[in-house]
């Protein structure tokens, strides 16, 4: 019979199976619950069979149950192909394996399984904790292989998880080389569709806030900014995203402005130049301030309404180094297409929003007074700002103008473009973050999802597009609790716990300064890095051969390091402080030449010494003397070993060219 | 003996083959997804290979190992080599597979320590079983990879024709039937004789010894201390293998009665004494005998 086809032993089942759920429940996220459920189900109905001694369920059981689990995953992703399906296939695989685990090899098998669903979750996630808590299963998992494999270590699983530790510790130097002089490539060797929906969060391209009753404010980091020269003031730190021109009286959403140009402007006011580290999420756009005018994305372009978006979706963290304007000035009138785009209002829609327009134009011709006027009314009349507004009706701005009066952003960027465009001044929604908070710890801004905010452009004839942001009107009184916004109060509102407790706000900026090292470093490591990596080694003109000559001497010096270390514990090593020390002293000597035979006693030893090197005789037949004393001798005080170590510690014999003899060495024997 | 670095080679195992697919398959993952988490995973995993194959080369490097090159078996049951296993070295040497031909044993031995282990070869026909080395294997730490190493060391293991024939012993048959209460001389005490070597333990006078004395025998009288000869010309009518099993037999039940015999074959004659060494000396004695078939 071969190894492989041995019986397991109820314990390895039980361990295979906790290494197997402690991996499952990394990529809980992820995986649909009923996979999750049925790969628990299959671990516990074999669990209490090998509980109870039985043997794993008949074969056209588990084939049934097998062919009916698969297709239910089929029929719920439509494919296997992609990491979410593919990774989902894999854990019920695995949980159906432990169904039918009766062998070794069946528990080699799981044990694979393993190892690529954990791949499979680092895929997907970019935590330094997953990354460690999916190292930490693989060392469990390696160690329950061991036990496997070993049939001596019985009762042993302190000794066997200890062991699979030192081996797990021996192969970092070598795996550090690897990942770090490893070519990468910049884009993937093939596309791999991913289906499998995750979570939408953050802003989207349709806003409705008629339909929201409880904006739910998210910690959850949107993108971090670090600004290399001069950090804008609040009233300029608004983070351009998705821009919204088509109205249907209730909602706003966008349309495709890519396929036309963006307009030249005349940038203006002072230039900011700030890297942005964009979180991965689910859409193409690349967060940037107010007006951009260079950006070092490849893969990034402008629309015609100066929002910078990626031809796919943002997967990896990313760095984009931009440089923005506070101001622009058009240098050519508002295209006949899109002023009709702005100014599109529909049919027959918010009557009474439409007839306060009206009222207000002809009180004011001007377009700016009429701007100013409609954010004296905000501010003026009784407008709140709250987080849970009422439900609105189909005409929504009617009903938050004239009906409740409250809401939060969208709700005033939705009513003011709705004014503006009934008197045909082009407007529009623009959604993005403003604000954020300040890590003085590492000296960047953390952006939120709760800096999620939105505001209006206006086209002023003469100027070109002005931003106005109408919450901003909202007088300071009327503000309910839970805005974060900066604008509404003037500076950095905190929650009151946060207030009350300095020092966890602290702790928290500290956390998210190491997070944004870990992500530019780690994450973030690519190309470049990896010149100046080489750089940093003093290889001049890094490129990719020399990377790999890089990746080559790292790789056999890491293997003779490993033979090196592997063997070095196989040499017998005396537990002995005084004889640890004694063989120093002996290999000391044989580096200088004297080598003690295997049957010479220190004593006889030290007068060979003596007669080859008069300069050391003193020494050495000290220390021999000293040796012999604390081997032989019947009670020697613990302060002679230590004067003993300490004596060969310092003993360092010179090797002398022949002819010339040194006077004397530099140790002189202690007290006895 | 000691297996040195030149000796040892190592292959994946059939598992460890699968493995090398999956840590390809991690790394192209890792690369093709662009992932620097990933890639260090799928790294650390192939590192943690290459430490296991140094890990599994090692529990042979340095490993001493002896055996007894001569063992005496029966026909029909098993010749048992019984090897040692030095580790001189600060770690464990776990789960070392010895194979002699099908035979194997496993042994783990601690650090600076020995462990026996016995190899328990089938054997089915008599006559002398040569072998020219034997292995050492191991899999250990996970079973990925596959370690061995052939030690170039003759193992003999001869082989006596198991016991059979039911001819009672020559000495007893001169006897007659009536006499068979002398076949037990152990009882009847005679006197003391000289210590010659081959003596069992128990009939040693350790008083005698104690006192100071010579060292002494205490000796029984009896048809038991007569010199039984086993004579291959006494079993006429049998075919070789037969005669071969009869002596046997009756050389087994000398010797469990503690009883002086002698072996005649025709060309080897085996003095009468007693004692182990003697015993194996007419069981090789048995063994070698050539077969009719080839002589």
């Amino acid at each position: 019979m071969s190894p492989a086809a041995e019986r397991v032993t109820f314990e390895n089942l039980l361990w295979i199976t906790a290494c197997l759920a402690l991996t499952l429940l990394a990529g809980s996220t992820t995986l649909p619950i009923w996979v999750i459920a049925t790969a628990g189900a299959a671990a516990a109905i074999r669990l209490t069979l090998a509980a109870r001694g039985r043997d794993a369920p008949p074969r056209s059981i588990r084939f049934v149950i097998a062919a009916l689990a698969i297709g239910l995953l089929f029929w719920q992703f439509r494919t296997f192909n992609g990491l979410s399906a593919g990774t989902a296939l894999l854990s019920l695989i695995a949980g159906l394996k432990l169904l039918e685990t009766r062998t070794r090899r069946d528990i080699h098998v799981v044990t694979l399984i393993i190892y690529f669903l954990s791949l499979a979750t680092l895929l997907q996630g970019e935590s330094f904790w997953l990354l460690s808590y999916l190292i930490a299963v693989c060392w469990l998992t390696t160690a329950t292989l061991l036990r496997l494999t070993s049939s001596s270590r019985g009762g042993d699983w302190r000794g066997s998880v200890r062991y699979a530790g030192r081996i797990l510790a021996q192969a970092v130097p070598l795996a550090v080389a690897a990942w770090l002089f490893f070519p990468r490539f910049d884009s993937p060797l093939w596309r791999i569709p991913d289906t499998g929906g995750g979570a939408m969060s953050g802003l989207s391209d349709v806003m409705s806030p008629g339909d929201i009753t409880d904006l739910a404010m998210s910690d959850e980091v949107a993108f971090r900014v670090r600004f290399s020269a001069g950090t804008p003031p609040p009233q300029e730190r608004y983070w351009r995203g998705p821009v919204l021109h088509q109205f249907d009286g209730h909602a706003w959403s966008r349309t495709d402005s890519r396929r036309v140009r963006a307009p030249v402007v005349l940038f203006q006011g002072p230039a900011y130049e700030y890297t942005v580290s964009l979180e991965p999420n689910q859409h193409n756009w690349i967060f940037v301030l107010d007006w951009p005018s260079r950006w070092n994305a490849a893969r990034g372009a402008l629309t015609s309404d100066y929002m910078l978006v990626q031809d796919s979706p943002i997967s990896q963290p990313m760095d984009v180094v931009a440089t923005s304007y506070s101001h622009v000035q058009a240098t050519e009138p508002l295209s006949s297409d899109m002023r009709r785009s702005d100014t599109q209002l529909p049919t027959g829609r918010n009557p009474r929003s439409l007839r306060l327009a009206q009222q207000l134009r002809s009180a004011h011709p001007d377009d700016l007074d009429f701007v100013h006027a409609v954010l004296d009314m905000f501010h003026t009349e009784a407008f709140y700002y709250t987080l849970s507004p009422p439900l609105l009706a189909q005409d929504s701005v009617d009903g938050f103008l004239f009906d409740s009066k409250r809401g939060f952003c969208g709700h005033y960027a939705s009513a003011f473009a709705a004014l503006m465009r009934a008197v045909g001044i082009p407007a529009r929604v623009v959604t993005g973050y403003q604000g954020g908070t300040f890590n003085r710890f590492a000296d960047y801004w953390i952006l939120r999802q709760s800096d999620a905010h939105a505001w209006n452009e206006v086209w002023i004839d003469g100027q070109g597009w002005l931003r106005v942001d109408p919450t901003s009107a909202i007088a300071a009184e009327r503000v309910e609790h839970g805005l974060n916004d900066s604008i509404a109060t003037g500076g950095p509102l905190t929650s009151r716990w946060q207030q009350r407790t300095p020092w966890l706000t602290d702790t928290r900026l500290r956390l998210d300064a190491l997070r944004l090292l870990w992500r530019q470093r780690i994450l973030g490591f690519n190309q470049g890095s990896q010149e100046k990596l080489l750089g940093l080694l003093y290889i001049p003109e890094p490129d990719g051969q020399k990377l790999a000559l890089a990746l080559a001497v790292c790789l056999i010096s890491g293997m003779s390091w490993l033979t090196w270390q592997v063997r070095r514990e196989l040499k017998p090593r005396s537990r002995d402080p005084v004889n640890r020390a004694y063989e120093r002293l002996c290999r000391r000597l044989a580096a200088v030449g004297l080598q003690r035979m295997p049957h010479e006693g220190a004593e006889t030893f030290a007068a060979r010494v003596a007669a080859a090197r008069p300069d050391l005789a003193s020494t050495v037949s000290a220390l021999c003397r000293r040796y012999s004393a604390l081997r032989y001798a019947a009670a020697s005080p613990a302060a002679a070993a230590a004067t003993f170590i300490a004596g060969v510690r310092a003993f360092r014999p010179r090797r002398v060219r022949p002819g010339r003899v040194r006077p004397a060495s530099r140790v002189r024997p202690g007290p006895h | 003996m000691t297996i040195s670095r030149r000796r040892i080679y190592i292959i994946p195992s059939r598992f460890g083959m699968a493995l090398a697919l999956l840590l390809v398959a991690m790394l192209i993952a890792g690369l093709n997804y662009n992932s620097n988490l990933g890639l260090a995973f799928a790294f650390l995993m192939i590192s943690l290979a290459l430490v296991a194959m140094h890990h599994c080369h090692r529990n042979l490097l340095g490993l001493g190992v002896d055996v007894t090159a001569e063992v005496d078996a029966l026909a029909g049951e098993q010749a048992s080599f019984d090897f040692v296993l030095r580790n001189d070295a600060g770690v464990e040497r776990c789960d070392i597979e010895i194979r002699c031909d099908q035979a194997t044993a496993t042994q783990s031995v601690p650090p600076n320590s020995y462990r026996h282990a016995a190899v328990n070869l089938p054997v089915e026909r008599r006559g002398v079983v040569r072998l020219q080395r034997f292995e050492l294997r191991t899999r250990y730490p996970f079973g990925w990879f596959r370690a061995w190493t052939y030690v170039q060391s003759p193992l003999t293991a001869f082989v006596a024709p198991a016991p059979r024939g039911d001819r009672s012993l020559p000495s007893a048959a001169a006897a007659g039937a009536g006499s068979h209460s002398d076949l037990r001389g152990d009882e009847d005490f005679a006197g003391l004789r000289a210590y010659e070597a081959g003596v069992p333990l128990k009939h040693m006078a350790w008083k005698v010894l104690a006192r100071g004395g010579e060292a002494a025998v205490r000796s029984y009288t009896g048809l038991a201390s007569q010199p039984e000869w086993l004579d291959w010309s006494a079993l006429e009518r049998l075919d070789t293998e037969s005669r071969l099993a009869q002596l046997c037999r009756w050389m087994l039940e000398s010797d469990a009665a503690q009883r002086p015999y002698g072996l005649r074959l025709p060309g080897t004659e085996i003095m009468p004494a007693r004692g182990d060494q003697h015993r194996s000396a007419c069981l090789r004695a048995l063994a070698e005998y050539p077969s009719q078939a080839n002589p």
